[in-house]
C-alpha cells in the first residue's frame, strides 16, 4: 500500500511537471516574439543568434549525426559520426561533418530541418534543402549519438558486471560481498526478490532472470547516463523511442517465446467468461489479441515519455535564463538563480526517476512474463 | 512527431547491442553472480539450520544430562537408605544372637551349676549320712557288724532321703 501511495504521488508530480512544461512551451514562442526585430533580423542575415527555446529543447532531446560537446563563441566543437546509407541498392559511407552540421547537402542526402523526418537524413533535391518527394526508401543505419551511447553504455557494463562476475568466483560464497559486488548485490536482489519471485511461479524465475536483471541495468545505466549533461553522457537514449521500442520488442518476442498452452488459451479462450462473449462474436479473443500489442507499445511509451519529459523539463529551466535574457539582460540574470535551484531539484527527481522507470520497465516485463507461464489450475 | 516515430537504425542498432549484452551478461555475469548468490544463501540457511540443530541437541544433552545428575543422586541415597537399613538389621541381629547365646550361657552355668548343686547336695547327704552310719554303727556296734548289709541299708535310706 506505501509503494502504491508514493507511485501515485510521483505521477502526480510528473504530470504537475509536464504541466509546467507545456505552460513554458507555450510561453517560449510568446516570450521570443517580445522582441520581433530580433526575430526578423535573425532570420534576414542568419548571423545575429536568436534563441528558439523549443526547437532547441527538441533539438537536444533527437538524436543527432554528431556528437555535439561545446561551443565558445563562434567555435563549434563536436565529433564527427560515421554516416551509413542504402539508397537504392547502392552503400554510402562517410563522415557525418560532410553536412557542415546540418547545412549543407552531400551527395544528394541532406538533414531535414523540419516536417516528421526532422533531424533524420534524407534525399534531397540539387538546392540541398528541399525533401525529394519522389526520393524511394532509404535506409539509414548510421552510427549516430545515440549508437555511439548505446555502443559506450554496453561496454563499460559489460566490463562492469564481469568484472563483479569475477569477483564472486574468485572470493566464492563463503565470503560476504565487499566493495563494487557489495554496491551492486542489492539491486541484483531487489530485481530477484522484489521483481521476478514477485510475480513469476518459481520454478520459472531462473529463467527469465538472467534478461531481467539486463534489461533492470541496461535501462538503469542508460537513464542515469542520459542525466550526465556533458560527453560521454547526455545522449537521450532511453528518452528516444526507437530504443524504448526496441527493449519493448525484447520482451514482447521473449514472452511469446517462452509463453505456455495456458497463455494461449488464455487469449483465445478465456477460461470464466460467458460463452457469448466469445461466440458468435469473438469479442473476448479480439480484446485479449489488442491487449497482447498493447502491452509493448505501453511499455514502450511509458519509459520513452518519461524521460524525455524529464530531460525538457530540464532544459525547459535551462532555457528559461537565455529566453528571458533575450528579453532583456537583467531579467535573465535575475531567473538565473531560480532556474538553477529547479534544475537541480529536477536533476534530483530525475535520479529518482532514473531507478523508478528502470524498475517499472522490469516489473512489467515480469508481470507479462508471469502471464505468459501461468501454472496450470487444472 | 519527430520525437515518436521510430527510426530504422537506432532499432537495428540498439537490437544488435543489446542483443549482445544479453549474451555476454547471460553467460559471463549473471550466472556466476547468481549462483554465487544462491551458494552463499544455501550455506547461510544450512549453516542457521545446523546451528539450530546444534543448539537443541545441546539442549537436549544438558537435560539429559540433568536427569542422569538427578537420578544417580536419587540411587546413592537410596543406597546410603538401604545400607543404613542393612546396618541396623545387621547390629539387630548380632544383637539378638550375643543374647541368645548369652542366655544359652547362663542357661548353661545355671545347669551345671544345678547339677553341682545336686551334686554335692548328694555328697554333702552321703558324708552326712556316712557320718551318721558311723555314728550309729558306733552306737549300736552288733546291730551294724555286716558289712553288707550295712551298705543295703545306707542305700535304702539315701533313696528315702532323696525322694524326700
Amino acid at each position: 500500500m506505501k509503494g502504491s501511495k508514493n507511485r501515485i504521488s510521483y505521477f502526480d508530480a510528473k504530470r504537475a511537471g509536464i504541466v509546467l512544461m507545456l505552460v513554458l512551451f507555450l510561453a517560449s514562442p510568446c516570450l521570443a516574439k517580445l522582441e520581433p526585430g530580433a526575430e526578423e533580423s535573425g532570420k534576414n542575415d542568419g548571423k545575429e543568434k536568436k534563441f528558439d527555446a523549443g526547437k532547441v529543447i527538441i533539438d537536444k532531446i533527437l538524436d543527432a549525426y554528431e556528437w555535439h560537446v561545446a561551443d565558445f563563441g563562434d567555435i563549434y566543437i563536436s565529433i564527427p559520426l560515421p554516416v551509413i546509407l542504402m539508397y537504392e541498392g547502392k552503400w554510402y559511407f562517410f563522415l557525418s561533418h560532410k553536412f557542415h552540421h546540418g547545412k549543407k547537402a552531400y551527395k544528394g542526402f541532406g538533414i531535414a530541418s523540419e516536417g516528421s523526418k526532422r533531424g533524420r537524413i534524407i534525399r534531397v533535391l540539387d538546392d540541398g534543402k528541399t525533401p525529394d518527394p519522389n526520393a524511394s526508401f532509404l535506409l539509414d543505419i548510421s552510427i549516430t549519438k545515440n549508437v555511439v551511447s548505446i555502443i559506450i553504455a554496453s561496454v563499460f557494463l559489460c566490463i562492469l558486471l564481469i568484472t563483479v562476475a569475477r569477483r564472486y568466483t574468485h572470493c566464492g560464497f563463503k565470503k560476504a560481498p565487499s566493495g563494487l559486488p557489495a554496491f551492486l548485490e542489492p539491486l541484483i536482489l531487489f530485481v530477484r526478490d522484489d521483481i521476478a519471485r514477485s510475480v513469476i511461479p518459481e520454478k520459472e524465475v531462473e529463467r527469465f532472470l538472467p534478461y531481467l536483471l539486463s534489461l533492470f541495468s541496461v535501462i538503469f545505466f542508460n537513464n542515469l547516463l542520459g542525466l550526465v549533461p556533458f560527453f560521454p553522457g547526455g545522449a537521450n537514449v532511453t528518452g528516444n523511442i526507437s530504443v524504448t521500442l526496441t527493449l519493448a520488442m525484447f520482451t514482447f518476442f521473449t514472452l511469446h517465446l517462452f509463453a505456455n498452452k495456458e497463455y494461449w488459451k488464455h487469449i483465445f479462450n478465456t477460461p470464466g467468461v460467458p460463452f457469448w462473449l466469445k461466440l458468435p462474436l469473438p469479442l473476448m479473443p479480439v480484446i485479449e489479441l489488442v491487449g497482447v500489442f498493447v502491452k509493448p507499445i505501453v511499455l514502450t511509451l511509458r519509459l520513452f515519455a518519461n524521460i524525455t519529459a524529464g530531460h525538457m523539463i530540464i532544459l525547459g529551466f535551462v532555457s528559461l535564463i537565455f529566453v528571458l535574457g533575450a528579453t532583456a539582460t537583467s531579467m535573465g540574470l535575475a531567473v538565473a538563480p531560480l532556474s538553477v535551484v529547479f534544475v537541480i531539484f529536477m536533476n534530483f527527481l530525475e535520479l529518482l526517476v532514473a531507478f523508478i522507470q528502470a524498475y517499472v520497465f522490469t516489473f512489467f516485463s515480469a508481470i507479462f512474463f508471469g502471464m505468459a507461464v501461468p501454472e496450470e489450475h487444472h | 512527431m519527430e520525437l515518436v516515430s521510430p527510426g530504422l537504425g537506432l532499432i537495428f542498432w540498439k537490437a544488435l547491442a543489446f542483443g549482445i549484452v544479453l549474451i555476454i551478461l547471460r553467460k559471463y555475469a549473471w550466472r556466476p553472480i547468481l549462483s554465487t548468490i544462491k551458494e552463499r544463501e544455501h550455506f547461510i540457511s544450512n549453516s542457521i539450520r545446523h546451528g539450530k540443530r546444534i543448539h537443541q541437541e545441546l539442549a537436549e544433552l544438558d537435560a539429559t544430562k540433568e536427569k542422569l545428575l538427578i537420578q544417580a543422586k536419587e540411587k546413592a541415597s537410596e543406597v546410603i537408605k538401604q545400607a543404613k537399613l542393612d546396618g541396623e538389621e545387621i547390629i539387630q541381629k548380632a544383637n539378638r544372637q550375643a543374647r541368645q547365646e548369652a542366655n544359652q550361657i547362663i542357661e548353661a552355668a545355671k545347669n551345671s551349676i544345678m547339677a553341682e548343686r545336686k551334686a554335692a547336695e548328694r555328697e554333702i547327704r552321703q558324708q552326712i549320712i556316712l557320718l551318721s552310719m558311723d555314728v550309729a554303727s558306733k552306737v549300736m556296734q552288733k546291730e551294724f557288724s555286716d558289712q553288707k548289709r550295712n551298705d543295703e541299708f545306707i542305700s535304702k535310706l539315701l533313696d528315702e532321703i532323696q525322694l524326700n
